[in-house]
C-alpha cells in the first residue's frame, strides 16, 4: 500500500471500509510518515474536543395546542384530495349549465332599476318645470303688453280727445 | 446508535399518532446537540436557543414527511442547518459585531483558557462552510454520508472541506498542541 493522505484521514474518522483497514493498520506500522501524519491529526481533533459541550439555558418543550398536533385528517388526506376535486368538478359543471352571463344579467338589471327609474323621474321634473317657467313666463310677456297696449290706447284716446276739444275751440271760436 | 434509533423511530411514531409527549422525549434527547451545533455556528447563546426552539417546531409539524424514522438526526440537523444559513441572511451587520463582543467578555466555559481560546480563534479563521464541517463531524459525530445528506452536497465536497479546514487548524494549534497535550 503507498501513501495516501485522504484515505489515512478517512481511517483516522473510522470511515475508511472494513475491508481496507488491515492495510491501512500494516501501512502505518510500516510507514513513519504516515504514522506521524495520523498522530498530528488526531492531536488536532483531540485540542478541538477540549471545547466542551454547553447546557442549553432553557429547556425546550412543547404542549399539547390544538392548532400543532397532527391531525387525523392526514390518514384521510389521499381521499379528500379528491373529494375535493369532486367538489370542484360538480361546481364547474354547475357553473356552466346555469349560465352565469344571464345570472349577472338579472342581477345588473336589479341593481340599476331604480336607477333607471330616478333618471326618467329627475327628466320629467326637469321638463315640467321648463313649461312652467316657459308658460309663466309667457303669461308674463303677454301681461306686459296688454299694459303696453292699454298705455297706447289710453294715449291715443287722449290725444283724440284733445284733438276734438282744439277743434270744438276753434269752431266757437269762428 | 442503533439503540438511540430505535428509540428515535418509536417515539416519532407516538408523535405522529398525536403524542405531544412523546415528542418532548424526542427533544430531550437531541436538544443539548441541536443548540451546540447552533452555538458553534452562530456564537451566540441566544439566537442557538431560538433557533433550536424554531428547529424542534419545524421538526415537530413536518414529522410525518420523514421517510426513513431511522434517519431522524440527519433530517433533524438538516433542518437545523436551513434555519441556521436563514439566521445568517437576515441578521444585521450590527448582531454580528454584538455577538463577536459578547464571545470576548464572555469565553466559553473551559478546563484550559489558554488552549480553548486558541481552538475558538483556529475556528474562527475557518470559513462558515469548513467550520460546519468541522462541527458535524469533529463535535457531532455524523458520517460522511449523514452530513452529505444534512448539507445537500456530495461526500467529496464534505471530505474535501473538512480535510482543507483541519489543515488550517493543524497549523494554527500546532504550538498550542505540543503545550496543551503534552
Amino acid at each position: 500500500m503507498t501513501c495516501n493522505t485522504d484515505l489515512l484521514r478517512d481511517y483516522a474518522f473510522d470511515e475508511l471500509p472494513l475491508s481496507d483497514r488491515p492495510a491501512m493498520q500494516r501501512h502505518i506500522s510500516e510507514c513513519a510518515d504516515c504514522a506521524a501524519e495520523l498522530d498530528q491529526l488526531r492531536l488536532t481533533t483531540a485540542a478541538l474536543r477540549v471545547l466542551p459541550d454547553q447546557e442549553p439555558p432553557q429547556r425546550i418543550a412543547f404542549v399539547s395546542d390544538k392548532v400543532f398536533v397532527p391531525s387525523r385528517l392526514w390518514n384521510w388526506a389521499p381521499w379528500l384530495g379528491f373529494a375535493s376535486a369532486g367538489v370542484m368538478a360538480a361546481a364547474l359543471v354547475f357553473t356552466v349549465a346555469h349560465r352565469p352571463v344571464e345570472i349577472r344579467t338579472v342581477v345588473q338589471t336589479a341593481a340599476f332599476q331604480p336607477v333607471d327609474d330616478i333618471v326618467k323621474k329627475a327628466v320629467q321634473q326637469v321638463r315640467e318645470e321648463d313649461a312652467q317657467l316657459f308658460t309663466a313666463a309667457l303669461k308674463a310677456s303677454e301681461t306686459k303688453h296688454e299694459r303696453e297696449h292699454q298705455i297706447l290706447m289710453d294715449a291715443v284716446a287722449m290725444f283724440q280727445q284733445s284733438n276734438n276739444t282744439r277743434a270744438i275751440t276753434e269752431a266757437a271760436g269762428q | 446508535m442503533i439503540f438511540r434509533a430505535v428509540e428515535d423511530a418509536d417515539l416519532i411514531q407516538r408523535v405522529r399518532k398525536g403524542d405531544v409527549e412523546a415528542f418532548n422525549h424526542l427533544v430531550s434527547l437531541w436538544e443539548k446537540r441541536v443548540f451546540n451545533y447552533l452555538l458553534r455556528l452562530t456564537g451566540s447563546p441566544d439566537d442557538s436557543l431560538d433557533l433550536s426552539q424554531d428547529v424542534f417546531l419545524k421538526a415537530y409539524q413536518n414529522i410525518r414527511k420523514l421517510d426513513d424514522t431511522a434517519r431522524f438526526g440527519p433530517w433533524l440537523f438538516r433542518i437545523a442547518h436551513n434555519e441556521a444559513y436563514s439566521h445568517f441572511r437576515k441578521r444585521r451587520p450590527e448582531a454580528d459585531r454584538d455577538d463577536a463582543e459578547r464571545m470576548e467578555r464572555e469565553p466559553a466555559r473551559t478546563v484550559a483558557p489558554e488552549l480553548t481560546l486558541a481552538v475558538t480563534s483556529a475556528l474562527d479563521r475557518l470559513s462558515p462552510e469548513q467550520r460546519e464541517a468541522v462541527v458535524l463531524k469533529v463535535y457531532q459525530g455524523f458520517k460522511f454520508e449523514e452530513m452529505a445528506e444534512i448539507l445537500a452536497i456530495p461526500v467529496s465536497t464534505i471530505k474535501s472541506r473538512l480535510y482543507t479546514a483541519l489543515d488550517l487548524l493543524k497549523i494554527e494549534l500546532a504550538p498550542t498542541n505540543s503545550r496543551g497535550m503534552r
